[in-house]
């Protein structure tokens, strides 16, 4: 069996039609072992955000093929992508994105909820991984009623629900501190690290990236590995 | 499905929250219910209306009447005898009727005369009576149409009578009635006039079907039934009540476009919500579903409120007589409200179903939205 988990193949995307069109990605390629953590930095507007999401299979290259453990993915239907998504697949976005009707718990439990899980259990396992990012007690508050820091944990705890084989992350600290950068990215190192998951991380801080197994750097005229 | 109802009952409780979509919604949820409460409202007030009228027409007249198919004469036998021991809630009354005229004050009025068997003294209906300002004790002339000779060559057969009693006219009557006992009768018409056999239900038995199983009736017999005996009252009162009832429905048609600009507002408020639920693998699909599950949840709630207000607001209002009617103007003394059952469901129907409908555009567009849009827009 073969140890790749992310292959993207010559990917080309681009937004706008005309004189106004604008290639972000212009034949991107990237391969990311199983159990390796990459990051991929570079400057505002260079495609970071967009591959992550043509990788995790919110969007649609233009050209190109990406490949989730040895499937094509690129290609399949609306329908088969969500499937996917919910059974592989675990997002944290810059915005901690948490649903705010919802309790921290109840937030966390979601991606189980959506997959048919029993509420109880769901809770329950949303529970252990409040406790794993270390914000157990906050668990019966909403999103609004936590700091930033709090949000971005909950968000990872969300993350790992499913118990996912690829971990997408964008720009998970770009909006905390520094101290509180350092310590979400810390508890994320060990989360990724202690599970073997295999993890794209999009950031702009450098500092953090090296602390991955490998760095990428997408710049305006295309990759340069590090 | 577990989901679904676990998102939808939260956003449904959100919506209890002070925000601008919250309010929104709050004024669609109200404007819905009062339409609904409205339409309860005018359709137990027509009812109301229209039960007074219906128990009018049944007090003033015969519930049906069974006329010879050709000529003037019923068929002879003891048919009506088999068919009032078929029907003992029926009450069977022969008679005979002719034209003639009234004079009284001088002035000759044309009647209808009925030659009732069994009937003791003369009466006449209200129209007469208003027509000819006759009451009980008034002596009024009888004049036939079968004339008999006199020195001056053949002149109208003339008798006189005492009213003895003033009774309802049949509903829409434009000639006034004479009723007289058999022995005069034979005087005034000395041929006979056209049969008939008027039926009458007893109390509590509706007319509309006890005079639907009347049969088998022998040949040459003819039945009009209560409902062709006032069709085209009973016509008009059906077509207001629809026309009414469309009218108020445009409330709920205002209320159901303020729901699709409140739904479009949520669906809104919402895409990075739905955005980030479809990341976790909720499929486009389910979101078109809980914006549709939306609406139907909130006309559902706005309908039964209303309905159940309505329904609460007629009921006192038709028992404490809220609404008082001149005397001798209306057949009732007080605004009548009647809800019945069928119209309060019709209601309920109604409204969610608007409701429904106006959920579709914003839980299609919910789940057109692209995906990173939601993301995005965060």
């Amino acid at each position: 069996m073969s140890s790749v988990a992310v292959e993207a193949r010559g990917l080309w995307k681009g937004y706008g039609e005309g004189e106004r069109r604008v290639e972000v990605l212009r034949g991107f390629s990237l391969t990311v072992e199983q159990g390796e953590l990459v990051a991929v930095v570079g400057p505002s507007g260079v495609g970071k955000s967009t591959l992550l999401y043509l990788l995790g299979l919110l969007d649609k290259p233009d050209a190109g093929e990406v490949w989730l453990f040895g499937q094509k993915v690129s290609e399949l239907s609306p329908q088969e992508r969500a499937g996917l998504r919910n059974r592989k697949l675990g997002f944290v976005f810059q915005a901690h994105l948490l649903l705010a009707d919802f309790t921290v718990e109840e937030n966390v439990a979601m991606p189980l909820l959506l997959r048919g899980e029993r509420k109880a259990k769901a809770l329950a396992r949303a529970q252990e991984l409040l406790a794993q990012v270390g914000i157990a007690h906050r668990r019966g508050h909403f999103p609004h009623e936590l700091s930033g820091g709090e949000q971005q944990r909950a968000a990872l705890a969300r993350a790992l629900a499913c118990e996912p084989q690829l971990l997408l992350l964008d720009e998970p600290t770009g909006n905390l501190d520094t101290q509180a950068a350092e310590r979400v990215f810390g508890l994320l190192l060990e989360l990724v690290l202690n599970r073997a998951l295999t993890g794209v991380i999009v950031t702009h801080n450098e500092a953090l990236a090296r602390r991955c197994h490998r760095v990428v750097h997408l710049g305006p005229s295309g990759e340069t590995p590090c | 499905m577990r989901a679904l109802a676990f998102i939808l009952g939260r956003y449904l409780l959100g919506l209890s929250r002070r925000t601008h979509v919250a309010v929104v919604s709050a004024i669609s949820l109200v404007a819905l219910g009062l339409g609904a409460m409205a339409l309860v409202l005018t359709l137990s007030l027509l009812e109301g209306f229209q039960a007074t009228i219906r128990r009018e027409l049944r007090e003033a007249g015969p519930h049906a009447v069974l006329l010879p198919k050709s000529g003037d004469k019923l068929p002879p036998g003891p048919w009506l005898e088999r068919l009032a021991s078929v029907h003992p809630e029926l009450v069977f009354r022969r008679l005979e009727r002719g034209s003639g005229w009234v004079v009284a004050y001088g002035e000759a009025i044309p009647v209808l005369l009925e030659v009732v068997p069994g009937l003791a003294a003369v009466e006449v209906d209200r129209v007469l009576a208003a027509r000819g300002a006759l009451g009980v004790g008034a002596e009024v002339a009888l004049l036939s149409p079968a004339p008999v000779l006199s020195p001056l060559g053949p002149v109208p057969r003339r008798l006189s009578a005492r009213v003895a009693r003033v009774v309802p006219a049949p509903a829409r009557a434009e000639k006034g009635t004479v009723r007289v006992p058999e022995p005069l009768g034979r005087e005034l018409l000395p041929q006979g006039g056209r049969e008939e056999v008027q039926v009458f239900c007893s109390p509590g038995v509706d007319p509309r079907v006890a005079t639907a199983r009347l049969g088998p009736l022998p040949e040459g017999v003819a039945l009009r039934s209560f409902s062709e005996l006032h069709r085209p009252l009973l016509a008009a009162l059906a077509l207001e009540r629809l026309l009414i009832g469309l009218g108020v429905s445009l409330i709920l048609l205002v209320a159901a476009l303020n729901l699709l600009c409140n739904l479009t507002m949520l669906a809104a408020e919402k895409r990075a919500d739905t955005a980030i639920l479809q990341a976790m693998g909720w499929p486009a699909g389910q979101v078109a579903t809980l914006f549709r599950a939306l609406g139907l949840a909130m006309g559902g709630l706005a309908g039964l409120g209303g309905t159940l207000l309505g329904w609460a607001l007629a009921t006192v209002l038709d028992r404490t007589r809220a609404i008082p009617l001149p005397k001798g103007v209306f057949a009732a003394s007080h605004v009548p409200f009647h809800p019945t059952l069928p119209s309060l469901f019709l209601v309920l129907g109604v409204t969610v179903l608007a409701a429904y409908a106006a959920a579709l555009l914003p839980a299609r567009a919910a789940a057109q939205r692209g995906l990173l849009e939601g993301l995005r827009g965060e």
